[in-house]
C-alpha cells in the first residue's frame, strides 16, 4: 500500500495546518485559502522544526521558528531576517501527492496517489486513533486488513484505516447521511469499536 | 478597585485566571509569586494567606478566593455583563459545573505530568495514561457536541469551563502528549485561541496567521 | 566516543536557592546532588565523589579525570548587580540544541512575540562573529535588534544591541543593553546540564541592574521567555545538533550558529551532535 488516507477533508478547512503520517513518513498537512491541501516532510529545512506547527497566511505556509514561507510549489518564498533577498530556488520542502476523494484526504509516500473507490454520498463522521495494529482493528470489525472497513452490523459505516504501526491505526469514519440522534449513536459505535480492539490488543 | 492575583507566569491554574480577565477586558493587579525555583508559596506569609500553598490567589478588597475554578466564577459573577460566560439556566449552568469537575481531573493528570516533565516535580503514577483517557473523554463530548454544531462545552458561548479546561490541554505536548490524534480538540483549541482578546501563555503561542504579516 | 570529551568539562547539576537533594543525570550518569546551603556534594550511583564546585548560583560537577577550567563571568561579582537564578527547565533536545537557539535572534518575532521581538521588525542586521583564539571562545558582536519589551526594566520598544560569548560547548553568555544604565551590560547566561545527547536540563542565569522589579518578576520575566523556547526545541528534527553542514540550510542572520558548530566540531565537543547527514 502507498496511497494513505491521512484525515477526513472536513477536518482540514481552509487557513489550517496538522500533522499526518504516511507510511511512516511524519507530515505536514495544511490547506492555503484558496482551499488546495498539501501534504510535505514535516520539517523546515533551514533548522528542522516540524511544519506542522507553522501557520498559513493566503497561499504560503509559515515555519513557527523563523518565519520561513513557502509557497504551494514547497519552495522557500521569503525569508523574513533577510526580508529583501530572493530565496535560492534549492530552498524547498519534500512534497508528496496528496489526493481528495469521497471526503477523505489520501497521501502517496511515494508516486501518486490512487485511492480506493469510495461508497457514493457519504458523509464525514470522525477520525480516531486505535492503539492496535490494523489487522486488530479488522478483526473488530469482523473482517480481514483492507484499504476500506465496514462494520457488517452497522453497514452505513464505513472506515479508512491507516495504520501507523503495531501499535498504532487511524481512523477516518465517515456514515450515510444520519439524522443527528443516529450520528450520535454512529459516534458511540466507533468507540465501542476501538473498546473491542483495545481489549483485544491488550 | 482592581483585583490582586497573586500567580506564577508557568502555572496553568494562574494562566485560567490570567486568560479569563484579559477576555473579559479585566484589569489585575499581578504580584508574581517565585513558587519555582524559590518555593515562595512555602513561606509563612504566603501560608498566611493561602494554607494551602497553592496558586492563584485573588485578593480583591477585604476577599480572599483561592483556586482557579472559584476565581473564574468570581471574575465572570461580577466582570461579565453579557452574561455568556457563566449560564443562569439550571440545566447549563450544572453542566458548566459539571466541565468544571472535569477541569479537575485534568489539571491533577495532565498538569501534573507536565510539570514532571518541566521540572522534575513527580507526578501521581500513571498520571499521563490518565491525562490520554481524559482527553479522549472531552474529544467524544465535543464530537457529539459538533452533530448539533455546539462549538463548546456547553451552549452556544464559550464559558468559565471551556477556560477551565483549555489551559491544561492546550499544554499538554509540553509533557508530550500531542494533540495530533483528536481533531475535535484541535478545532475548539482554535476557536478559543481566535478569541478577542485571547491571551498566549509559554507553550501556547498566538495566531500568528491572524496577525498583518 | 564524543562522551569521552565531554566527561572533561564541568557541568551544572542544581542550583544553589535552596537546600536540598536532587536525583538527576548527567552524560547518562545518575548522581544525587547534596546542598546544604555552604557546601555541595556530588555523588555517583556506585558512592564516587564527583568534585563539587559553586559557581554563578550552582552546584558544577565534572564526571571526567582531566578537568577543563570552569569559564569565568567577570559581571556576576559585580557589586550593585542582582544574581537571579532562574531554576531548571528540562527539554527532549540536544545540549547543543538548546545553547544553539540561545544564540539566534531571527526566531524573536516569531517565538518571543511582543517581548523580543514583532512583525514587521524582522530583519536581522549584519554583525561580525569570529572565533577568539587566545580564550578558545565563539564571540558574535555588534548584534542589533528591535525589541518590544527588551527586559523588565525596559519601558517600551528600544533597538537592543547584543553580544554573544560561547565559552563552553554547553554555556553560552549574553550582553545585552541595560535598560536603566546604557554604560553596562545585562548579562544573561544559559548553562546545560546534558543528561544525555537528546534531554537536557537549562538553568538560565541573570546578572542585572534592575533596582525596581521583585526577585519572583526577574525570574518569572525569562522562564517565560525560555519556556517559549522549549516547545520550539522539543520540534526539532533530528534531535541532534546536525554538523554536516548539507542537513540544514543556515542564512547570514546564522552566522553565529555556523561559528558554533564549527567550532564544536573543531573541538571534538560532539556529545549531542549528528557530524553526517542522515
Amino acid at each position: 500500500m502507498t496511497t494513505f488516507p491521512v484525515a477526513l477533508a472536513h477536518d482540514l478547512p481552509p487557513g489550517r495546518v496538522q500533522r499526518a503520517f504516511a507510511g511512516g513518513r511524519d507530515l505536514v498537512l495544511w490547506r492555503s485559502a484558496s482551499g488546495r491541501a498539501m501534504a510535505w516532510d514535516n520539517r523546515c529545512p533551514h533548522r528542522g522544526m516540524r511544519l506542522s506547527h507553522g501557520f498559513v497566511r493566503g497561499e504560503r505556509l509559515a515555519c513557527l521558528y523563523h518565519g520561513w514561507q513557502y509557497g504551494t510549489e514547497a519552495a522557500c518564498a521569503h525569508i523574513p531576517a533577510h526580508p529583501d533577498l530572493a530565496p535560492p530556488a534549492t530552498i524547498r520542502a519534500a512534497a508528496y501527492d496528496l489526493a481528495e476523494a469521497g471526503g477523505v484526504i489520501w497521501v502517496a509516500d511515494e508516486g501518486y496517489a490512487d485511492p480506493p473507490d469510495m461508497p457514493l454520498a457519504v458523509m464525514p463522521l470522525r477520525s480516531l486513533t486505535f492503539r492496535c495494529d490494523l489487522a486488530t482493528l479488522a478483526w473488530a470489525c469482523g473482517l480481514e486488513p483492507a484499504p476500506l472497513l465496514f462494520l457488517p452490523e452497522h453497514p452505513s459505516l464505513v472506515i479508512a484505516p491507516n495504520p501507523l504501526g503495531p501499535d498504532r491505526t487511524e481512523a477516518h469514519v465517515l456514515t450515510a447521511p444520519l439524522h443527528a440522534a443516529d450520528r450520535i449513536a454512529a459516534i458511540h459505535q466507533t468507540e465501542a469499536l476501538r473498546r473491542l480492539a483495545e481489549e483485544a490488543a491488550g | 478597585m482592581t483585583p490582586t492575583l497573586y500567580t506564577h507566569v508557568l502555572d496553568a491554574e494562574c494562566y485560567k485566571v490570567r486568560l479569563l480577565a484579559a477576555l473579559l477586558g479585566l484589569p489585575l493587579d499581578c504580584v508574581a509569586v517565585d513558587s519555582y525555583p524559590g518555593e515562595e508559596t512555602r513561606s509563612e506569609a504566603f501560608l498566611a494567606l493561602a494554607p494551602a500553598g497553592t496558586l492563584p490567589v485573588l485578593e480583591a478588597g477585604g476577599l480572599v478566593l483561592c483556586g482557579a475554578p472559584a476565581i473564574l466564577t468570581w471574575l465572570a459573577a461580577t466582570g461579565d455583563v453579557t452574561e455568556g460566560w457563566m449560564p443562569q439556566d439550571p440545566a447549563p449552568r450544572a453542566q458548566m459545573q459539571m466541565w468544571l469537575g472535569f477541569s479537575q481531573r485534568l489539571s491533577a493528570t495532565a498538569g501534573a505530568a507536565r510539570l514532571e516533565a518541566m521540572f522534575d516535580m513527580p507526578a501521581p503514577e500513571g498520571a499521563l495514561a490518565a491525562a490520554e483517557a481524559c482527553l479522549r473523554e472531552l474529544e467524544l463530548h465535543l464530537a457529539i457536541r459538533a452533530v448539533d454544531d455546539g462549538a463548546w462545552l456547553v451552549g452556544d458561548h464559550p464559558c468559565i469551563a471551556d477556560i477551565a479546561c483549555f489551559a491544561d490541554v492546550a499544554l499538554c505536548p509540553d509533557a508530550g502528549l500531542l494533540h495530533d490524534e483528536f481533531p475535535f480538540l484541535r478545532h475548539w483549541l482554535y476557536r478559543l485561541r481566535a478569541l478577542p482578546g485571547f491571551l498566549p501563555m509559554p507553550g501556547i503561542h498566538p495566531l500568528h496567521e491572524l496577525r498583518a504579516g | 566516543m564524543s562522551r569521552e570529551h565531554a566527561l572533561d568539562d564541568w557541568y551544572p547539576v542544581a542550583d544553589t536557592v535552596l537546600p536540598q537533594i536532587r536525583a538527576t543525570r548527567l552524560l547518562d550518569t545518575d548522581l544525587s546532588v547534596a546542598w546544604d546551603g555552604e557546601t555541595a556534594s556530588v555523588t555517583g550511583p556506585d558512592g564516587t565523589a564527583y568534585p563539587a564546585e559553586i559557581r554563578f548560583d550552582h552546584v558544577w560537577t565534572c564526571l571526567g579525570p582531566a578537568p577543563r577550567p570552569l569559564f569565568g563571568i567577570e559581571e556576576a561579582d559585580q557589586p550593585g548587580r542582582r544574581r537571579v537564578p532562574c531554576g531548571g527547565v528540562r527539554v527532549r533536545c540536544s545540549p547543543l540544541r538548546a545553547v544553539e537557539n540561545f544564540l539566534d535572534i531571527a526566531h524573536f518575532p516569531y517565538v518571543h512575540t511582543g517581548i523580543l521581538g514583532a512583525e514587521p521588525h524582522t530583519e536581522v542586521f549584519p554583525y561580525e562573529v569570529k572565533i577568539r583564539e587566545e580564550v578558545d571562545e565563539v564571540w558574535a558582536t555588534k548584534v542589533s535588534f528591535y525589541q518590544p519589551q527588551a527586559a523588565k526594566s525596559a519601558g517600551g520598544a528600544t533597538d537592543i544591541r547584543y553580544e554573544y560569548r560561547v565559552p563552553h560547548p554547553m554555556a553560552a553568555v549574553l550582553y545585552k543593553t541595560c535598560p536603566p544604565r546604557p554604560s553596562e551590560w545585562d548579562v544573561i547566561a544559559i548553562f546545560v546540564q546534558p543528561v544525555s545527547e537528546t534531554v537536557c536540563i537549562a538553568w538560565p542565569w541573570m546578572a542585572l541592574f534592575d533596582d525596581t522589579s521583585s526577585q519572583a518578576e526577574l525570574v518569572q520575566f525569562q522562564q517565560e521567555i525560555f519556556l517559549q523556547d522549549r516547545s520550539i526545541l522539543e520540534n526539532q528534527i533530528p534531535a541532534g545538533l546536525p554538523l554536516d553542514p548539507r542537513m540544514e540550510i543556515p542564512t547570514r542572520a546564522d552566522l553565529t550558529s555556523v561559528a558554533y558548530r564549527r567550532w564544536l566540531k573543531r573541538r571534538g565537543a560532539l556529545y549531542g551532535a549528528l557530524t553526517e547527514a542522515e
